[in-house]
């Protein structure tokens, strides 16, 4: 309801400014240009945030003090803190990053969007900075239309900068030319009321602008002129820290429950900061002046005062924060709670596709990589099972001959309730996300995609093949015929060293290491393969088994061979991703078919 | 002088094409060091006395590893070329 009335109501009231002053129509456009320049911006950031962004997110968020440094560089370079929030709620959505460290990035983000105040006070207000606009318009345009995603992106920054200051320099003069015909001065209200009517302005206006930085580069513009009151700036500032919190609200509303936790978070954060401010105005305000003299502010700077004001609550916000960061978690977790453990249970979902991961390619790629790993570890365990085979004996050093004696259960372990509630759902989740991520992907990150699709296939097929293999391994295990039994048994065996093989693999950071173990592993399901060593013609030849025997495990042992193959397949994409080393050579590295033939003939 | 030539100019200039070259090379001259770390450490464990299990084991390993080092020499050889 609030909704459908909001919008028709901003553009009235838009509307009727336009017809009543010309002046007001420059500062709205500035705004509207400044707000288009944001987009920009961010559109250009996007698209250099893929291939690496794991291995800079692992590497910078892993302390505290790290993720506050990474959230305060990051809002710095991109002057958006909105963009830095929805990008930490998708790195938390694809399961990049923690909630701690989100919160980090989040405290650090505060006292990176003190940057673009310190830019608009300092340097914004000073020149005449529409003449930088129009070259970066210039060039930016021209580098968009280029093919090479970086030439884009870079395209995309300089169009945004340009975009930016063209809005900022509309402002500017809109306030100018706007305080001949109206003094907006006049309206200014004095004391705690006042204080508290411009914090509500200050949430307003970010709220329907969605950026505290476009809020105070106005503030900043309108106090430059003399259009507000400093007091009333101040408390303005302090509005749009609150009201920035919106932005992440909404963001967290298709993300996964940590998303939500972080956006609680941001709000608590921002909110608890604004009221501490208003306790302490006074104070804050006597500490911005000694702090001004300091670094030689004159006095009726205002402007610059108000970059002050800005970083000192900003700050001050952090540092009582961070003794609270892992109560802060604490409180989120237990009262933000996700979904029904019985209902993840019963028929498991995806755990890191969500729409917030869409966000980016980089992450909605993470997050795919995630999630079919997920499935791969679903698939282990039925396969496993499938085979009568302990989870924890295929994954500890126990000898492979001893893992196969010690069954999983007495009962057979039913394969298709397994794959309904396990595989199934999440196989379909996978593709389908995937189908939507990849209308925002470049062709090169497709591919990736298409290779992710092919290794949940791998996983599917392989617990299929696993259901086909089982019925006969139950139905020879008791069997008198020891050579059957034995060729089972060693059926088992191979399946149960891939198993093993491929979890070490899923561990392994070493890249030679993984490559080894991988095509070690190729070569065995070779040397397993019945049919190709002679083992079957050996058995039937001397009449050893009986005919169905031979076509049973003819079947089973393609079966085998099979599994093998899917497994392989998979784990050579989605583990080798984790180490870039190999990533960058593809599949150059790996041994072929022929190679793998050519070593079994130089072992006989 | 076109737009896109302009743009494969400031891309030749600033060596971003060679940049990747580069990455992509030192990726196999790393893979290739440690496959070579390897092979030497194989070499010396199958110089003492091993049962015969091992030592094919062993010898399969030597030989997984000196195809993976000639392909890297291969790749390495074309992007050096």
């Amino acid at each position: 309801m609030l909704r459908r009335i909001f919008l028709p109501a901003i553009l009235i009231i838009l509307g009727y400014g336009f017809w009543i002053s010309p002046d007001f129509k420059e500062i709205a456009a500035g705004v509207a240009i400044f707000l288009f320049g944001m987009i920009t911006l961010e559109e250009g950031f996007k698209a250099f945030s893929g291939g690496t962004l794991e291995k800079i997110l692992k590497k910078s968020t892993d302390k505290l003090y790290k993720s506050i440094g990474f959230g305060f560089i990051a809002t710095a370079i991109m002057q958006s803190s909105s963009l830095v929030s929805v990008l930490t709620i998708s790195f938390i959505g694809a399961g990049l990053i923690g909630l701690t460290q989100g919160i980090g990035i989040i405290l650090g983000a505060n006292i990176g969007t003190t940057t673009g105040a310190w830019l608009m006070a300092g340097f914004g207000l000073k020149v005449k900075i529409s003449a930088y606009a129009m070259p970066m318009l210039a060039f930016g345009v021209i580098l968009i239309f280029q093919k090479a995603k970086s030439i884009k992106g870079i395209g995309y920054i300089l169009a945004g900068l340009g975009f930016l200051f063209l809005g900022i320099h509309y402002m500017k003069d809109g306030f100018e030319a706007f305080k001949e015909t109206i003094d907006l001065a006049s309206f200014a209200v004095d004391g705690f009321k006042g204080l508290l009517i411009f914090i509500g302005i200050g949430i307003l206006a970010t709220v329907v602008m969605q950026s505290s930085h476009a809020t105070i580069v106005l503030i900043l513009a309108a106090l430059s002129v003399g259009q507000i009151t400093y007091d009333n700036a101040l408390a303005l500032t302090i509005g749009a820290n609150i009201g920035t919190t919106i932005t992440a609200v909404l963001g967290s509303l298709s993300s996964n429950i940590d998303g939500k936790r972080l956006a609680g978070a941001h709000l608590i954060f921002n909110v608890v900061t604004a009221l501490v401010a208003i306790v302490l105005m006074n104070q804050i305000i006597s500490v911005v002046d000694v702090i001004s003299d300091f670094i030689g502010i004159a006095n009726d700077n205002h402007t610059l005062k108000l970059a002050v004001f800005d970083s000192l609550f900003k700050v001050m916000g952090v540092i009582m924060f961070i003794p609270f960061v892992d109560k802060l978690v604490k409180f989120l977790e237990s009262n933000l709670k996700g979904k029904d453990k019985q209902e993840v249970e019963s028929y498991e979902s995806v755990q890191y596709l969500n729409d917030s991961v869409l966000e980016l390619p980089a992450t909605a790629m993470a997050a795919i990589v995630r999630e079919t790993k997920h499935l791969y570890i679903n698939a282990f365990e039925i396969i496993a099972h499938g085979l009568n085979l302990k989870r924890t004996n295929i994954l500890s050093e126990m000898e492979l001959e001893d893992v196969i004696k010690e069954g999983y259960s007495k009962n057979i372990v039913d394969i298709d309730d397994f794959y309904e509630h396990r595989i199934k759902g999440v196989y379909g989740e996978i593709i389908d996300f995937a189908t939507q991520a990849q209308s925002k992907m470049s062709p090169e990150d497709i591919e990736d995609l298409y290779a992710l699709k092919i290794a949940s296939r791998d996983i599917v097929d392989a617990v299929k093949d696993t259901k086909h293999l089982q019925k006969n391994l139950v139905k020879y295990k008791n069997n008198l015929n020891n050579h059957i039994q034995e060729q089972y048994d060693g059926i088992r065996i191979g399946l149960a060293e891939l198993l093993r093989g491929i979890d070490v693999v899923s561990k392994m950071s070493e890249e030679d290491e993984v490559i080894v173990l991988l095509s070690k592993m190729k070569v065995n399901m070779q040397r397993y393969d019945i049919l190709a060593n002679g083992t079957l013609d050996n058995l039937i030849r001397n009449n050893l088994i009986t005919n169905e025997m031979a076509t049973s495990l003819m079947n089973d042992s393609a079966y085998a061979y099979e599994i093998s193959k899917h497994f392989i397949a998979m784990a050579e994409i989605i583990f080798i991703d984790v180490s870039s080393d190999i990533k960058n050579l593809g599949e150059d590295m790996l041994i072929s078919d022929e190679e793998v033939d050519k070593i079994l003939e130089k072992g006989d | 002088m076109g737009v896109k030539k302009f743009i494969e100019l400031v891309t030749e200039t600033l060596g971003l094409d060679e940049m990747k070259k580069s990455s992509k090379k030192k990726s196999v001259k790393n893979l290739l060091k440690k496959l070579n770390s390897k092979k030497d450490a194989i070499s010396k464990r199958l110089k003492a006395k091993l049962s015969k299990k091992k030592t094919k084991e062993l010898n399969e390993e030597m030989e997984i590893i000196q195809f993976q080092i000639k392909k890297g020499e291969v790749i390495l050889k074309k992007l050096n070329s």
